[in-house]
């Protein structure tokens, strides 16, 4: 519990930083007038109301779901390396926004989310029937393989139509990152309700996955049947990284920093863990976007590399912590 | 190695080379050559001359002719406007952007004619160049490495930019200058350049308005808002046209020098008097909701263009077919949004969504 209401406060505070954090200064007569009379000549106004407001559910959003969705895939293939990206999640949205860039010849903010998601949920079906899924045992190890191959495979795709199309280049170039920066164009409420759904799925099968990682055996002595509790687990992390995604880009690194600082926090119980990771997971997206807004002004660094200069030390703290053979 | 993204191209510096000097060093030279000046699009050889080979300095060595070249491979990612310019059709050419047949977008399309050059797209193949059986390579301005370019040299000569000039940055009339020389058609290349210079003399004539107002480049790509520096092609056209920089410009850091990336709670350094939106690739949605566009008095007051896909490329372009079609486009649009009342549609405004 007091694991939970560390994450908890920290996330508070994070959420602050990011309203309060920004090349404009904002002052407390333009946070009144925001919320009472608002008008959309105002550059305060609409700093607070279009550019901060809008990152902020972004990284909640994205970062709740990433942490969230790391926990199980490391629970899942039992590898504390696993992370939702394993799953082909970010492959599968890059090759379904270069190819659909290109066809459309369009690369708005909209079409970009519209052809995000679906990539990545289909990518992420992929693995699952490659791994074996269908047949009911997709085992940790047959997972990891196909997820590596299937990545491998989109990602050279990718590379190959980048590299032929310039203009696909460009789009890539700017989405690979990983960035807040257009949450405010993004379909945040729909991918709120996919990132909602998929935690949810996920703090519901939290004690079927804490069985099955005892093996597949033990668990069917315990009633949980393997094939079922891999489907749903892998759904869950498929609605809630590919909402990640959508809104944010491919962010490295949170999914795989998350859930190891959630396991010293919350202990070893996998709903728990699933809680503080989800609320790690935001804290950390939105104090890396903020770093970003000022830390080279007025440009801006982009979330997903903040994260990633942020979550490395970390996560290589962490890892030298590691006794050999504890679980991560 | 990459082609250039086109929002960073560099901008070819169009001033002051010494015009002059190059002609009369080109007709001595070249003895008379024939002063065909007008209509580029008739291909008439000028006769080539016994003075010698053409000779042209290049960054990794001279590039040596025995004769004007006529069968060009064209490796710069837009050096085949220069060379359509000249009336010689490339037998191949790069692909930069846009899906345009062989590779030739609209204002240098009626120079093609029913010719088919091969379109060559990514990496560039010695294989499909040595296919082509070109007596001249011209790849200034193609981002070819020296192992590259000494490769090839065993296929044709090969035309780079002049030395001490940036890969993506020569200037386009002493780029078209080289170009002409090594086709045998210097004279005709002196013509293009003065006609293109003429037409912009032309119009500051016709708009003494517009000299000392201000005017910004803009770009949103990717979530992030810019402006194009001063030393950028498309900002230089604008200043062609009679227009400064403003000065929250200049005091913006631009790390590459060619454009400067805003923080997207503050595009007050665009709200100049007018607010020219590039974008290469249709982006339109995208900038007709920024939310913070909407502050910029330069949209309340009806003073954006927007300059879509094919003004893009043709500034992006930056050549002697391009820069003409750019400012055949422009002018209209730039002088609704002048004209002093916010009323006036500024027409590729618009369309594109963003008039307020």
């Amino acid at each position: 519990m007091r694991g939970a209401l560390i994450a908890a406060l920290a996330l508070a505070a994070a959420m602050v930083l990011s309203m309060t954090t920004g090349v404009r200064e904002v002052s407390a007569a333009d946070w009144w007038g925001a919320l009472t009379a608002y008008d959309p000549y105002d550059p305060a106004h609409v700093t607070l109301a279009a550019v901060r407001a809008p990152r902020l559910a972004a990284a909640l959003i994205a970062g709740g779901a990433l942490g969230a969705a790391g926990s199980v895939m490391q629970a899942l293939t039992r590898n504390p390396l696993a992370d939702p990206g394993l799953l082909g999640i970010n492959a599968g949205a890059a090759f379904a926004l270069i190819l659909g860039t290109t066809l459309l010849g369009r690369a708005d903010a909209a079409t970009v989310s519209a052809l995000v998601f679906p990539g990545a949920a289909a990518a992420a079906v992929a693995v699952f029937a490659l791994g074996g899924g269908m047949k009911g045992d997709a085992g940790p190890v047959r997972l990891t393989l196909a997820g590596a191959a299937l990545n491998a495979f989109l990602l050279s795709l990718v590379t190959a139509l980048a590299l032929a199309r310039q203009d696909g280049f460009d789009v890539l170039r700017f989405w690979v990152a990983g960035s807040l920066a257009q949450a405010e164009a993004r379909p945040l409420a729909e991918m709120a309700v996919a990132a909602a759904a998929g935690t949810g799925l996920a703090l519901a099968l939290a004690l079927r996955l804490e069985a099955l990682s005892l093996g597949g055996a033990l668990a069917r002595g315990l009633g949980v049947g393997a094939g079922r509790t891999q489907a749903g687990a892998l759904a869950a992390v498929a609605l809630a990284a590919g909402a990640a995604v959508a809104v944010a880009g491919p962010v490295a690194f949170l999914g795989l920093t998350a859930p190891p600082l959630a396991r010293r926090l919350a202990g070893h119980s996998l709903r728990a863990e699933i809680a503080v990771s989800a609320m790690l997971g935001a804290a950390l997206l939105l104090a890396a976007d903020a770093a970003g807004r000022v830390i080279l002004a007025p440009m801006e660094v982009r979330a997903g590399v903040m994260v990633a200069l942020i979550g490395a030390p970390v996560f290589v703290i962490l890892a030298r912590r590691l006794r050999p053979g504890a679980p991560a | 190695m990459l082609a250039p993204p086109d929002q960073m191209r560099a901008g070819p510096p169009r001033a002051g080379v010494a015009r002059r000097a190059v002609l009369r060093a080109v007709l001595r030279g070249a003895g008379a050559a024939a002063l065909a000046l007008a209509a580029p699009a008739v291909a008439r050889a000028e006769t080539p001359t016994d003075a010698g080979p053409i000779r042209l300095p290049g960054p990794w060595g001279e590039t040596r002719l025995a004769r004007p070249a006529r069968r060009v491979v064209s490796l710069g990612y837009t050096s085949q406007d220069g060379l359509l310019a000249l009336g010689v059709v490339p037998v191949g050419l790069r692909h930069w952007f846009g899906d345009h047949p062989y590779g030739v977008w609209p204002w240098a399309q009626p120079l093609l004619g029913e010719a088919r050059p091969v379109l060559m797209r990514g990496e560039v193949s010695i294989e499909t160049v040595a296919g082509l059986a070109p007596d001249l390579i011209v790849a200034a301005g193609s981002g070819i490495g020296r192992a590259e370019h000494d490769l090839l040299t065993r296929v044709a000569p090969v035309l780079m930019q002049a030395p001490g000039r940036p890969v993506f940055g020569s200037p386009w009339p002493e780029d078209l200058r080289r170009l002409g020389l090594a086709l045998g058609r210097a004279a005709r290349a002196e013509a293009l350049i003065a006609q293109v210079e003429d037409a912009f003399a032309a119009l500051r004539a016709r708009r003494p308005d517009w000299r000392g107002r201000s005017a910004v480049a803009a770009w949103r790509n990717g979530g992030e808002t810019g402006a194009f520096m001063p030393a950028d092609s498309r900002a230089r056209f604008l200043a062609d046209l009679g227009f400064r920089a403003p000065e929250a410009l200049s005091r913006l850091p631009a790390p590459g020098g060619f454009y400067a990336t805003l923080s997207p709670e503050d595009l007050s350094p665009l709200d100049a008097d007018v607010l020219v939106w590039i974008s290469s690739f249709d982006r339109a949605p995208d900038l007709a909701a920024l939310p913070m566009r909407r502050t910029l008095v330069a949209h309340r007051e009806g003073r954006e263009v927007f300059a879509g896909p094919l003004v893009a490329g043709a500034l992006s372009f930056g050549s002697v077919l391009s820069l003409p079609y750019a400012l055949r486009a422009l002018e209209p649009e730039i002088a609704a949004a002048l004209d002093g009342r916010p009323g006036t549609p500024v027409p590729s405004a618009v369309r594109a969504g963003l008039a307020p």
